[in-house]
């Protein structure tokens, strides 16, 4: 009895790993492609009301749905969990302000060339007084858990972080005092100073961008260099010439990136 | 039938305790004290958010309660699934923990004492922690000859959730039928009754009542420890708020928001405790 229970363990262990179909037949086979995206990092991806899952990121999800003419499927994910589930098999593809780094690419496949590209800044009243990264040392510095730049900030100016999960809980915390300054991707804070709300009337992104950090779409793996990873460096190439994201970033609002313009630039002609 | 405690109005010496419980009635039902004035707290305190939030608003943004209306729908599907989550984990919790407790009261050894290693080992396990365990550890579909069963991680947290119910559940059982008195099992013995058909005729149907009050207790705090599958990516109600909230981008929204999902936890778990004050009044026994 129980060698039968574990001759069938052994089995269904074994299938689990030998499953792993070539994502580009599984997209066939199921009709669907299933991407992970951010749901709280407007305008990139964000809820409506009716709990539609929508923003730029899910735009260009559902335009790569559009080439496969597959159904769009969209699962919700955090930096905590994106690239487990994409190791796991859970969502095909991720398009959720991933940063590309080299750590991360020995984890999963980054589709070049990048798709956008973010760097690092601080909003902070204009009471503070911020000029240097410098100033920041040993001072109360707001940020997002799971942020690439956090680590980098502090390893190189040394500020004592105060994390929260999501962005509006650092504003608040901003807002009361609870920290100097807020570091953040200099395109959100532009975002933010430019809305025209009252609130951020004294605030500023006082200092130099840093770290222009390109961001990537992301497979499994091992399928980089293989069908479906190629396929998604023709997609990203794509939407470099024909402008897909400078018109995108047009449409949410976001203040166009230099990156994204040179990038058009650069494929238009080719 | 005895009738319920401190309900005599025959001149009798009456016991300290009935003493106190007449006094109790007198002062009115705790319950019934409780109710309207916890109700306009939660009306007051939601209204100062709401108030402090609209004086905070620019005058250009839409108001807090239309702001907060807006998203009420979504918010309160996401409630309804942490109710569903609730009752899934319970009912799952409840089964497992009723066998694990009757095995705690087994006559064989190795039985007895692996499952009160169980039983404490997750009775004093941090759920989250347990949560964790259960997302990670779990994979996230079976496949088992070629049928796949997917387990999305929502069924991932039910389970996680379910095992510290059915540890508090099998000390539930397991207190449940030791308090029956002793000579409850000695006069069946006396009549023949065998071991199983004493406790399932005798002992457990007297259990049941008892049980009743601190198995709803574990739900309402299960209920309200539901937000917890928030911290593991399950969409449940508290991530459709935090959602809502990086969507709005307001800040003076972030505590009526809260206070919302708050609330309507708040509705749906104080009758159960109310209720449960007024079996356990129900099913008090004496001394």
């Amino acid at each position: 009895m129980l060698k039968t229970i574990l001759a069938g363990a052994a089995l269904a262990l074994a299938l689990t790993s030998v499953a792993d179909a070539q994502t580009l037949d599984k997209i066939k086979q199921r009709g669907s492609i299933v991407v992970g995206v951010k749901n709280d990092y407007k305008p990139w991806g964000f809820l409506d009301p009716s709990g539609k899952i929508v923003g730029m990121e899910i735009d260009l999800a559902q335009d790569v749905a559009n080439r496969l003419n597959a159904k769009l499927e969209l699962i919700p994910v955090v930096a905590a969990n994106r690239m487990e589930f994409l190791q796991q098999g859970r969502i095909d593809l991720i398009i959720a302000t991933l940063g590309d780094t080299a750590q991360r690419r020995t984890v999963i496949g980054m589709i070049e060339p990048n798709y956008y590209a973010g760097g690092t800044n601080v909003l902070a009243p204009k009471s503070a007084g911020l000029k240097d990264w410098k100033q920041l040392k040993d001072r109360k510095v707001c940020a997002i858990q799971g942020a690439y730049y956090n680590r980098r900030v502090t390893q190189l100016y040394g500020p004592e972080l105060v994390s929260f999960t999501g962005i509006p809980e650092v504003l608040n915390a901003l807002q009361q005092g609870n920290c100097i300054a807020f570091v953040f991707d200099n395109t959100l804070i532009d975002s933010t100073l430019s809305s025209g709300d009252p609130k951020w009337a004294n605030y500023e992104m006082p200092l130099v961008t840093e770290d222009e950090q390109p961001w990537a779409i992301a497979v499994p793996l091992p399928e980089l260099n293989g069908p479906y990873g190629e396929f998604m460096k023709k997609v990203s190439i794509d939407w470099h010439k024909t402008g897909k994201i400078v018109e995108l970033e047009k449409k949410w609002g976001i203040k166009p990136s230099p990156f994204v313009a040179e990038m058009h630039q650069k494929h238009k002609a080719m | 039938m005895r009738p319920p405690a401190g309900t005599t109005d025959l001149p009798v010496l009456l016991s300290p305790t009935a003493v106190l419980r007449q006094h109790d009635a007198g002062m009115g039902d705790p319950c019934r004290l409780l109710g309207p004035r916890t109700a306009l707290f939660l009306v007051v305190a939601f209204s100062m958010a709401v108030a402090g939030a609209e004086a905070a608003t620019a005058p250009a943004a839409p108001g807090v309660i239309a702001s907060l209306w807006k998203w009420a729908p979504l918010i309160f599907q996401g409630f309804l699934f942490n109710l569903l989550v609730s009752v899934l984990a319970m009912a799952i919790g409840t089964a497992a923990g009723a066998i694990l407790g009757l095995m705690q009261i087994s006559l064989l050894p190795p039985v007895r004492r692996g499952s009160w290693v169980a039983t404490q080992f997750f009775r004093n396990a941090p759920w989250l922690v347990l949560l964790f365990y259960c997302m990670l550890l779990l994979p996230f579909e079976v496949r088992l000859f070629g049928l796949v069963i997917p387990l999305p991680a929502w069924i991932k947290s039910v389970i996680g959730l379910s095992l510290p119910v059915m540890a508090n559940v099998s000390e539930i059982v397991r207190g449940g039928v030791q308090s029956i008195p002793v000579g409850q099992w000695e006069s069946a013995e006396a009549l023949a009754f065998t071991r199983r058909q004493t406790l399932w005729m005798i002992i457990l149907p007297q259990c049941v009542k008892r049980m009743t009050p601190p198995w709803m207790n574990l739900y309402a705090i299960l209920t309200m420890a539901t937000p917890l599958i928030s911290i593991v990516g399950v969409q449940d109600g508290m991530t459709l708020t935090r959602a809502a909230l990086s969507a709005e981008n307001r800040t003076e929204l972030l505590v009526p928001m809260y206070l919302m999902l708050l609330s309507w936890f708040f509705i749906y778990c104080y009758p159960i405790a109310r209720w449960t004050i007024r079996l356990e009044q129900r099913f008090a026994v004496k001394g």
